[in-house]
């Protein structure tokens, strides 16, 4: 359903501000949003005075800037800070990406730290993707082959294999699902655009023998036919991927053969 | 704990850029186009009542909140059918690279408005 108020626990109050200490002369205002389990209280925005003058170039390098020298109570996902494991991605500027590879001066004043939008918060910037990984598991991500027979490795020619470019490569960082509105809405039903990407990279997989029964499966109002072509998944992608094109790929293939 | 935890902002701190404006600009216009045919319809249907019914709707459209009416819709069609023709061309499979829908979208968005002018102008000179 559309739903486009928060619910009264969850609308974002004022926070603390947090003065600069370092007297620096090149300071960049950051509001994280920040939400604590322990307290019954609403989520609030801090802001935080960065000293900019001593900052890498990233927005996670600004994360670990405020963990490290202003806030240790800030909680974060983040891992490899080389755009390849898809810990660390989150709301900037108002766009999804990878903090880890998302530059800080590609966004202009105050820079705004969000969740994934439409998740339950953890704890401040850890939003909880457990209704997306299960519906990743609904599409039954691995390979299926009816041979029982078969001793030695499926062969894969070079054309076949690359029709799986554009869609092996996703590390599965939810900043595509987490940025369609259709998701949004349907979250529950609808397998949003991370997912279908994953299901289209199976359906196209030559060595795999249930193309017909996972087109099948994917086949449903709505499941598949939520995606509505607002490609703020496609622009939100950090690996540079195209959910919106796979998903319409699985839909013409639906509609030009008789499943 | 499970129903404490708060929803995460969405549509209130995501981004617009042309796609989503074009995409939620299709529904409204869609929206807006299935009322004001009912509503050609309900006028019609008067006209068969007679002679008077007629003059009141000339009335209305020779006003400045019917001219401005009227030319509203001629927008909403015209945003609706050329935003549709995108959506056929993107059912078919073509135009998913992000500099291609941002061209796309914006000829919609000044698509729309130059057939507006065409359509009035066609109008008024021609009928």
């Amino acid at each position: 359903m559309v739903q486009i108020n928060l619910p009264k626990n969850s609308e974002v109050k004022k926070g603390k501000y947090y003065k600069d200490q370092t007297g620096s002369d090149n300071i960049r205002k950051v509001n994280v949003y920040r939400w604590d389990p322990s307290t019954e209280e609403n989520p609030r925005l801090d802001t935080y005075e960065v000293d900019m003058n001593n900052c890498p170039s990233k927005v996670l390098d600004i994360l670990n800037k405020i963990k490290n020298e202003i806030d240790p109570s800030l909680a974060y996902r983040r891992s490899c800070a080389h755009g390849v494991c898809g810990s660390c991605a989150m709301n900037m500027g108002g766009k999804n990406g990878l903090a880890c590879t998302t530059s800080h001066e590609e966004i202009d004043g105050d820079l705004d730290i969000y969740p994934l939008p439409h998740l339950n918060v953890k704890r401040d910037l850890i939003g909880d993707l457990d209704g997306l990984y299960k519906q990743y598991q609904s599409i039954e991500p691995w390979l299926k082959t009816t041979s029982k027979t078969n001793s030695t490795e499926i062969y894969q020619s070079k054309k076949d294999r690359e029709k799986l470019d554009g869609a092996y490569e996703c590390i599965m960082c939810a900043c595509c699902s987490t940025s369609c509105p259709s998701y949004w809405w349907n979250g529950d039903k609808y397998l949003g655009p991370a997912v279908l990407l994953q299901a289209y990279r199976w359906i196209v997989d030559s060595r795999d023998d249930e193309r017909k029964a996972r087109l099948k499966k994917v086949a449903d109002e709505l499941k598949l036919y939520r995606c509505h072509t607002i490609l703020n998944c496609t622009s939100a992608c950090p690996k540079g991927l195209n959910p919106a094109k796979a998903i319409a790929e699985i839909k013409k293939m639906l509609a030009t053969s008789n499943i | 704990m499970e129903n404490k935890s708060p929803l995460s902002p969405h549509i209130q701190i995501y981004r617009w850029h042309i796609s989503s404006l074009v995409s939620i600009s299709h529904r409204i216009t869609g929206i807006i186009n299935i009322a004001a045919i009912t509503l050609i319809c309900i006028w019609v249907s008067f006209l068969t009542l007679g002679e008077t019914n007629y003059d009141l709707i000339d009335f209305f459209f020779k006003s400045i909140l019917g001219k401005f009416f009227v030319i509203g819709l001629t927008w909403s069609f015209s945003f609706q059918t050329l935003s549709e023709i995108r959506h056929l061309i993107m059912d078919m499979g073509y135009g998913y690279e992000l500099k291609t829908t941002r061209i796309s979208g914006l000829a919609v968005i000044f698509g729309s408005f130059i057939l507006t002018i065409l359509i009035y102008f066609l109008g008024k000179f021609f009928f």
